[in-house]
């Protein structure tokens, strides 16, 4: 008796939770297929009509309405948030993940010390770390721009890589490299045959982590991008000052896909290994 | 020493450890010394083992020849050739590990072939070999495989198989068989001679089971606590330990440490609680030694013995069968256990004692060995 009611409560818990995490997604997909200019709330029939506003086709929604935002400064701004994740997952990738070796492989003063110095961007207030790369860039005369924003995502993007990759490295059995070595092959040999291999997915999965916190961050970019360097994210709460638009939505949903599609891609790696 | 064994020793040992020290950092502090100045030699197609408790420094011995761990002092020589600076790849020895160190992500073949590959072997002869090699180990055809989907006897296998195929002049195996059952065990036991003799290599072989390291070794080396107590063939470790430990390390017996005494016709050994053991004539009297009673030293008293047996009264606990034979244990005045293993008459008339009866006890008073000196307390 008591344990059917107990059940039945833990179920209602469990959904409620669920609908607190997904109804705001939800609702926002749905209002991306919305066809009411006015009230995005008031469903008025299904369209496509805001995919192709945000990527400038002429429909009949924006000639009615007055919503239709620069295309031309929504991709650009998409392009930038492209290269810059691209090349700070590239760079801190690389950084993080040799990083990540080199504390594993050699034992040497400090080193928890220096191992607590990774983890601090990662607890680091954005807010903090923004305006210190801000004034770090201004004190040093650098030029706010596309650079600047590489930099100071490196800077915690490397941190995260890192954590990662010691993950996967402090589940490895050491006496790989070992046998690998005894067989006759040499430093990089066994790294490229055996190490990389080995932590390839958490090297993968690194990496994807960096590309999506890289494409999603708003306030660190903020403080650090210059007035031609506008990531999408930067760029989008500057439309939402300008008033929430139906695009928006629609905008939101595209980039929930690509999260998706990311997140997906990591799965497929971590099961394949 | 036989004559095929001077002429081993004629030759430059395929390795040889000189004066090996080699310390760990405790992670609680201090430093355990896990090779404590060991000197050893491998001869040419020579299958020695090494063995020991667990914790004594076997695999750090293995790890210090194949390069894996430094010295504090001493030097590895391969071949005549110091080692000290020559990374463990370049190094002409491979190693069985402990783990078999599998790699995960590479088919069986690949495993096997590594060595092939590094070595910048041609694909095709490359191939063959891994063929070849698989089907001597009884796993022909088993390339495609991963390591994960096999049994632990057949990784075991690949682990051999892959250290094998670069044809080093020495092979280290760390404690391979440990991981399987009896029975495959005692077959791979056999295996293992075959293929040293075939390949006509070395085998330097870690173990802790001591039956396993008689019945495969040409020599034997005990260690403890990071040292050598006894390197021999595994007769002289069986019937002549060195040490104590070496004793109650190798075959089963009962040990009495005490003094010699007595006239020189008739010296025996008194233990602290005033047991009198007869020992071999002529031994010296007036110092301390320790006796190793084996069970088959003792049979039924006869009801007369003369001068040439020594005699123990004991109370029978418990008749073991052991299928051909029968052990009886038993139980002397001060509670020490000593076993008797005699054989055809002997064991007849021990069987008919009852467990809980006294019964004599009787040995030829030179068969036992006497360990003379200080009783090292191990
Ligand atoms: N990397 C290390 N750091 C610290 N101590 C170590 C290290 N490797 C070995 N030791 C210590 O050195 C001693 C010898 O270790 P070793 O592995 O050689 O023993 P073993 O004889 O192979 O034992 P087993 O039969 O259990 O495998 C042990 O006390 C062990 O704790
Ligand atoms: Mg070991």
């Amino acid at each position: 008796m008591r344990r059917t009611w107990v059940k039945r409560v833990l179920a209602v818990h469990g959904a409620l939770f669920l609908l607190f995490i997904y109804a705001p997604i939800v609702m926002v997909v749905v209002y991306s297929f919305n066809s009411n200019p006015i009230n995005m709330m008031i469903w008025s029939g299904f369209t496509f009509d805001w995919y192709w506003t945000i990527f400038g086709y002429p429909t009949q929604l924006n000639e009615q309405t007055l919503y239709v935002d620069s295309t031309d400064r929504l991709l650009a701004a998409v392009q930038n948030s492209l290269i810059v994740a691209t090349s700070t997952t590239t760079i801190s990738t690389v950084l993080g993940t040799m990083t990540a070796l080199a504390l594993y492989r050699y034992r040497f003063r400090a080193q928890r010390f220096y191992q607590g110095l990774l983890y601090m961007p990662m607890v680091m207030p954005d807010i903090v770390l923004g305006i210190a790369l801000l004034v770090f860039f201004v004190s040093f005369g650098m030029a706010l721009g596309l650079i600047s924003i590489i930099i100071g995502h490196c800077t915690f993007l490397i941190s995260y890589v890192f954590v990662v990759v010691s993950a996967r490295l402090a589940g490895m059995d050491d006496t790989l490299e070992q046998a690998s070595a005894d067989l006759g092959a040499n430093e990089w040999v066994t790294f490229r045959r055996i190490t990389l291999p080995q932590i390839l997915p958490g090297v993968i999965g690194g990496a994807l982590l960096a590309f999506i916190i890289s494409m999603d961050d708003l306030v660190i970019t903020y403080f650090i991008s210059g007035v031609d360097s506008t990531t999408l994210p930067v760029f989008i709460y500057g439309m939402l000052r300008r008033g929430v638009k139906p695009e928006i939505n629609a905008i939101a949903t595209i980039m929930l896909m690509l999260s998706f599609t990311i997140a997906t891609l990591g799965l497929y790696f971590r099961r394949r290994h | 020493m036989s004559g095929e064994e001077e002429a081993r020793n004629q030759q430059t040992p395929i390795a040889e450890v000189r004066e090996a020290v080699k310390r760990f950092a405790a992670t609680e502090g201090g430093v355990i010394t896990a090779l404590d100045g060991v000197s050893l030699k491998v001869q040419p197609r020579e299958f020695v083992t090494l063995l020991g408790p667990s914790g004594c420094g076997k695999t750090t011995l293995l790890r210090v020849i194949s390069g894996l761990e430094e010295l504090d002092a001493g030097e590895v020589l391969i071949a005549g050739e110091p080692m000290t600076t020559v990374p463990p790849h370049r190094r002409p020895v491979n190693t069985v590990f402990q783990n078999y160190a599998l790699f995960p992500h590479l088919s069986v073949g690949d495993n096997v072939g590594y060595g092939l590959d590094v070595a910048g072997v041609p694909r095709r002869q490359r191939n063959t070999r891994v063929g070849e090699v698989l089907e001597r180990i009884g796993l022909g055809g088993f390339e495609p495989r991963r390591p994960d989907q096999l049994s632990g006897g057949q990784r075991q296998r690949v682990a051999l198989a892959r250290a094998i195929i670069n044809r080093p002049s020495l092979l280290l195996l760390d404690e391979p068989l440990s991981a399987l059952d009896r029975n495959l065990r005692q077959s791979m036991q056999l295996e293992l001679k075959t293929l040293q003799h075939d390949l006509g290599i070395s085998f330097l072989f870690v173990t802790h089971d001591q039956e396993e390291a008689l019945t495969m070794s040409d020599r034997v080396a005990v260690l403890n606590k990071g040292r050598i107590e006894q390197v021999g063939t595994p007769e002289a470790h069986y019937h002549r330990p060195a040490t104590r430990f070496v004793a109650e390390f190798i075959g089963d017996g009962a040990l009495f440490s005490g003094r010699i005494e007595g006239p020189t016709e008739d010296p025996v050994l008194v233990t602290g609680d005033g047991l009198r053991l007869a020992v071999a004539l002529g031994t010296t009297v007036n110092q301390v030694a320790t006796l190793l009673l084996r069970p088959e030293h003792l049979e039924a008293a006869p009801e007369a013995p003369d001068a040439a047996f020594g005699v123990i009264e004991v109370r029978l606990k418990q008749s073991v069968f052991l299928g051909a034979s029968r052990k009886f244990v038993c139980c002397l005045a001060n509670g020490a256990t000593v076993t008797a293993a005699p054989t055809g008459a002997g064991a007849q008339a021990l069987s008919r004692v009852a467990p809980g009866e006294l019964v004599r006890l009787a040995y030829r008073r030179d068969q036992p060995h006497l360990i003379l000196g200080a009783d090292d307390g191990t």
